[in-house]
């Protein structure tokens, strides 16, 4: 009967993965073929495409486990403790990926790898350590309600530390005008074709982290159903 | 109000009988400043005062770390938890009696530390402001002890926990040491621009705040079982 359902109606994970393979290849196509090159910065600019969505992204999925930690503590249902540890995960792979493509900036138009000077490489460097931190508590207590509420409370504690992280860093660095401020208080900072490309590319972005969050969030439960059914299977014998 | 007078006695008489954690904390400030002024050169220091104070707020880390580990530990080991949450007390009075007692014993192990640092670092007449100095390491030492103790609580039940402790500790330390080496640094000679110390100062309290709501709010999940 759960097979039927399914084959009247595609589930969310299919939706997402198609949507993401068709905005991923207009997103490609733009930044490649469609926008214009930077004056200043030139082609390497393009990878501005890349970094900023991927970056943004990172803070959206931070932003949704904090979210689902709350509602954990909140209603104490497991379902969502899962849902806070995936988005959490993935903004591992995000995170990492946005301190790769933003070093690989800075090489090209700083001339150095790693700039100290810059408040959002490392905000996101102090971002990442406390991500870490998070894996390492979460797999040092044991699976059960426990583990879900420390978890819950680490990832809160994350709500306070991102924006202190993002002024403080600002508040001490004395370049902090070395990366390209891209949005200000009067808008988007860039022509209209490459603000277009911009939203393309971010809209991908996000519709990557939805699928990768689904498909992981299915993983993760079927992974606890098989679990509980060997426990039972385990307690027959 | 009464629970936490009670805890916060209970913790200070814990620490006067037991002479446990200041003395060692003073023994670990001595030892590491030592260690910090070697390794900036033996005469003459590299980097000169700048690097010291820069220093000397990854010591102040350093050092509450060592209170934090400690912290909740009598608890655990003589089994008190347990009396502890059979009280009908708030359980944020225990947080917050943790938090005082943890901050009034780095305020303590700093009344000896400044002078030590002004006898160790300082050169050419050069030094940071002492009042900004010790405005910053006060508000620091607020966040740290409320941050702290939730933290400790956190890591009460846990694997590993006097290695996981500093690991979940240090990313909350960043942009704390990131303001506090800048504010109290500039007071040697400014080189600002736009930056004041009373931003520096606020920013301090901004997160003295924030994570004194937070962990009011969330150290009884902590130790709810």
């Amino acid at each position: 009967m759960v097979i039927g359902s399914r084959r009247a109606r595609p589930d969310g994970a299919t939706v997402a993965a198609t949507a993401t393979a068709v905005l991923m290849a207009l997103a490609l196509g733009m930044i490649f073929f469609y926008v214009p090159t930077d004056v200043d910065q030139g082609y390497s600019q393009r990878i501005f495409y890349f970094h900023v969505p991927i970056a943004l992204t990172t803070y959206t999925l931070f932003l949704w486990s904090a979210l689902n930690a709350a509602r954990y503590l909140w209603r104490r249902d497991p379902s969502l403790d899962l849902k806070s540890y995936v988005p959490m995960h993935l903004g591992v792979i995000f995170g990492s990926l946005t301190l790769a493509t933003g070093s690989l900036w800075a090489r090209i138009s700083w001339g150095t790898w790693w700039f100290w000077g810059d408040t959002q490489l490392t905000t996101f460097l102090i971002i990442f350590l406390f991500n870490c931190a998070y894996f390492m508590l979460r797999f040092s207590v044991e699976p059960g309600e426990r583990r879900a509420t420390y978890s819950a409370v680490y990832a809160l504690l994350g709500v306070g530390l991102i924006p202190l992280s993002v002024i403080g860093v600002r508040f001490a660095q004395r370049n902090e005008l070395i990366h390209p401020i891209t949005f200000n208080s009067n808008g988007a900072n860039m022509d209209g074709s490459m603000f277009l490309t911009f939203l393309v590319a971010l809209a991908a972005m996000l519709s990557l982290a939805v699928t990768m969050y689904l498909v992981e969030l299915r993983g993760k439960r079927i992974d606890d159903r098989i679990r509980a059914i060997r426990r039972l299977a385990e307690a027959r014998t | 109000m009464r629970a936490y007078r009670a805890l916060l006695r209970k913790d200070l008489l814990l620490e006067w009988r037991g002479r446990e954690l200041v003395p060692a904390m003073l023994a670990f400030v001595l030892g590491a400043m030592v260690l910090v002024r070697f390794g900036l050169g033996g005469e003459t220091l590299a980097g000169g005062t700048r690097a010291a104070t820069g220093l000397l707020w990854v010591i102040v880390v350093f050092t509450s770390m060592l209170a934090l580990v400690r912290s909740f530990a009598q608890e655990r080991e003589h089994g008190i938890w347990d009396g502890l949450l059979s009280t009908p007390a708030d359980r944020s009075a225990i947080w917050a009696a943790r938090a005082t007692a943890t901050f009034l014993f780095l305020a303590l192990t700093q009344v000896v530390a400044v002078p030590l640092f002004w006898l160790f670092f300082l050169q050419e007449g050069r030094s940071p402001s002492l009042g900004v100095l010790v405005a910053a390491l006060l508000l620091a030492d607020l966040g740290v002890a409320m941050l702290g103790s939730l933290l400790a609580g956190l890591a009460t039940h846990v694997r590993a926990r006097e290695v996981l402790l500093p690991v979940m500790f240090l990313p909350f330390m960043l942009p704390l040491v990131t303001v506090a080496v800048r504010l109290t640094v500039d007071t040697i000679s400014p080189q600002t621009r736009g930056f004041h110390t009373s931003q520096g100062l606020g920013f301090l309290a901004l997160y003295d705040t924030i994570f004194g709501l937070l962990g009011w709010a969330l150290f009884e999940f902590v130790v709810e079982d």
